[in-house]
C-alpha cells in the first residue's frame, strides 16, 4: 500500500529531528569544513597535488558523512522500537525508503553543496567543468550512501558497531579508488577490487569534469555505473529494511 | 473486511513459533470474542511479546493459524489494529502532537481535517491537550506512555494489541488507564493486553496464564481463582497453582 502521503510524513519528519538537533547539524555542516581545511591548507604550497586530489577528496567526504548520518539515524529507528511500530502500520518498503532518501538528501545535498562550494572557493582548488554536473555527481553518490547507511544498520545493534562499518566498508574505498593513488598505478589485483568499488566511478567522473572540463556525456558511463551501485544499494536496503 | 459480523476478533489455533531452533511458543489455541479486554499474563520469557508480534504480522508461524476479525494479520488490517509496542517507541524530537499527526498518517489518516480531528480526540483521551506542544524529552516515563497509548488509538481501531502498557506506571495513571480501556471495550473495541502483573489480570475480562509458550489456563478472572479450590485465593494464588500443575 504505497502513499505519496506516508513518504512526504516520513520525509519532513527526518528533516524536523535533524533541524532540531542543533549539535548534530552543526557538526553536518562543521566537520566537513574543518576536514577540508585540514586538508586544503596543508597543500598550500603543493597546489597541483591539491587540485588532483580535490575531486576524489569530495566525493569521499560525501560518502563518509552522508554514510555515517543515515547508518546511525537508521539504526536508532530500528533499537528504540519506532520501526517495529511503523511496520505495524500500512507503511510499505518503498514509502521508508523513499521517505528517509527524501528526508537526509535535502541535509546531505546542503553538505554536499558547502563541502564542494568551501573546497572550490575558500581551500580555493582550481577546477573546469560546470558545477551543477559536479553536483548531480554528488546526488548519485548521496544516493548510494543513503541506502548503504540503511542496508549496514541491518547489521548493527548499536551505533558503536556502525561505526565498526567504517573501516570495512570506506577504507578500502578510500584506498583503492584512486583517492591516494591512480587506480592505474595499483598491483593487478586490487585494480580489480577498484572496479568493484562505486567510489572509483565518482572520482573518476568527478576528476574528468573538474580537472579536464569533460561534460556529463563524456562520463556518462562513470554515471551509469554509479547509478547502478546506488540501485543495488537501493535493493539491498529494501530487503533488509523491515528486519528489526 | 467485516468488523460488525459475529467472526472473533482473534482467532489462534495450534500456533507454533521458534527463533530458529529454539522453540517460544508451543500449540497455543485461542478465540478471543469482540468488545472484551483479553489479558496475556505470564513470566517475563513467557512468550507474550511474540504472540503480540505474531498477531501485528511482524512475524510468521512455524505452525499454525492466526487470523484477526478473519484474516491473516499484515498492514491490510493496520486500519482496524492499534499496536501499543513495549518500548514507547516514539521520535524524541518531536513533540506530542507531531508524533501523534505522524503515526496518524502512517496508519492511512491523509486527509488533514479528519486528521486534525482525530489526534485531537487521541489528545483529549490520553489527557495530553495541554502539553500537545511539548516534545518528549520534556515529559515524564508516566506521560510518554500515553502518548504511546494515543498513537495506537489515534485511528480509531477495533482491535488494541498492548504489549505491557502499564509496566513502570504508578497506581493513579495505571488506573487511568484502565478507565480508558473499560470505556474502549463498552464501546465494542476488543483489547488485548500483554501484562505480569496480577493488578492488571484483575481488570480484564477475560485472562489467558501463558508459562513456557503455551496457554497453561483461561477463563474469566473469577473462574482463574475459583480453580486454587480455597475460597480466599487470589489471581496470583491462582497462577502460581496452575504453573506449579503444569510443570
Amino acid at each position: 500500500m504505497m502513499s505519496f502521503d506516508r513518504k512526504l510524513a516520513i520525509a519532513t519528519r527526518i528533516a524536523r529531528e535533524i533541524r532540531r538537533d542543533r549539535r548534530s547539524l552543526a557538526m553536518i555542516i562543521g566537520a566537513p569544513v574543518i576536514v577540508m581545511s585540514l586538508i586544503g591548507f596543508s597543500f598550500q604550497d603543493q597546489k597541483p597535488v591539491l587540485n588532483q586530489a580535490a575531486p576524489a577528496l569530495i566525493a569521499t567526504m560525501v560518502m563518509f558523512f552522508v554514510f555515517v548520518l543515515t547508518g546511525i539515524s537508521f539504526l536508532r529507528e530500528r533499537t528504540q522500537g519506532t520501526l517495529e511500530r511503523l511496520l505495524s502500520t500500512a507503511v510499505s518498503r518503498s514509502d521508508l525508503l523513499i521517505g528517509y532518501l527524501a528526508g537526509f538528501l535535502i541535509f546531505a545535498l546542503i553538505q554536499s553543496i558547502i563541502i564542494l562550494l568551501y573546497t572550490l572557493y575558500v581551500v580555493d582548488v582550481e577546477y573546469s567543468g560546470k558545477i551543477w554536473d559536479i553536483i548531480l555527481i554528488l546526488l548519485v553518490v548521496t544516493i548510494t550512501s543513503v541506502s548503504m547507511g540503511i542496508f549496514v544498520s541491518t547489521f548493527a545493534k548499536n551505533e558503536f558497531q556502525v561505526v565498526q562499518f567504517i573501516p570495512l566498508l570506506l577504507a578500502p574505498q578510500i584506498f583503492l579508488s584512486g583517492v591516494i593513488i591512480p587506480t592505474s598505478q595499483l598491483p593487478g589485483y586490487f585494480q580489480g577490487i577498484s572496479g568493484a568499488l562505486p567510489l572509483t566511478y565518482a572520482n573518476r567522473a568527478l576528476r574528468d569534469i573538474m580537472l579536464r572540463g569533460a561534460s556529463l556525456s563524456d562520463v556518462s558511463l562513470e554515471i551509469g555505473i554509479l547509478a547502478l551501485f546506488a540501485i543495488a544499494m537501493l535493493v539491498a536496503a529494501a530487503v533488509t529494511v523491515r528486519k528489526t | 473486511m467485516d468488523t460488525t459480523s459475529n467472526t472473533p476478533a482473534i482467532s489462534i489455533s495450534g500456533l507454533e513459533f521458534a527463533y530458529g531452533n529454539r522453540p517460544v511458543l508451543k500449540g497455543i489455541d485461542l478465540e478471543i470474542p469482540r468488545g472484551i479486554a483479553f489479558g496475556v499474563l505470564g513470566a517475563n520469557g513467557a512468550g507474550k511479546t511474540t504472540l503480540v508480534r505474531l498477531l501485528i504480522g511482524r512475524l510468521k508461524a512455524t505452525a499454525g493459524s492466526v487470523q484477526i476479525f478473519g484474516q491473516q494479520p499484515g498492514p491490510e488490517l493496520s486500519s482496524s489494529v492499534g499496536y501499543m509496542p513495549q518500548l514507547n517507541a516514539l521520535y524524541e524530537a518531536l513533540s506530542v502532537h507531531e508524533n501523534l499527526d505522524f503515526f496518524a498518517r502512517m496508519l492511512g489518516l491523509s486527509n488533514s481535517e479528519h486528521r486534525a480531528k482525530a489526534v485531537e480526540r487521541a489528545m483529549d483521551l490520553v489527557d495530553l491537550s495541554d502539553r500537545a506542544e511539548s516534545v518528549m524529552n520534556e515529559l515524564s516515563g508516566g506521560m510518554r506512555q500515553r502518548v504511546s497509548l494515543g498513537a495506537a488509538l489515534v485511528h480509531e481501531p477495533d482491535l488494541l494489541l498492548l504489549d505491557e502498557p502499564t509496566v513502570g506506571l504508578d497506581p493513579e495513571l495505571r488506573a487511568t488507564f484502565w478507565q480508558h480501556f473499560k470505556d474502549m471495550t463498552d464501546n465494542g473495541t476488543t483489547i488485548l493486553i500483554s501484562s505480569h502483573t496480577m493488578d492488571d489480570a484483575a481488570h480484564c475480562d477475560t485472562l489467558g496464564f501463558m508459562r513456557d509458550g503455551k496457554f497453561i489456563a483461561t477463563g474469566t478472572p473469577d473462574e482463574l481463582r475459583q480453580s486454587t479450590g480455597k475460597p480466599d485465593s487470589n489471581l496470583e494464588d491462582a497462577f502460581l497453582h496452575l504453573s506449579r500443575a503444569s510443570a
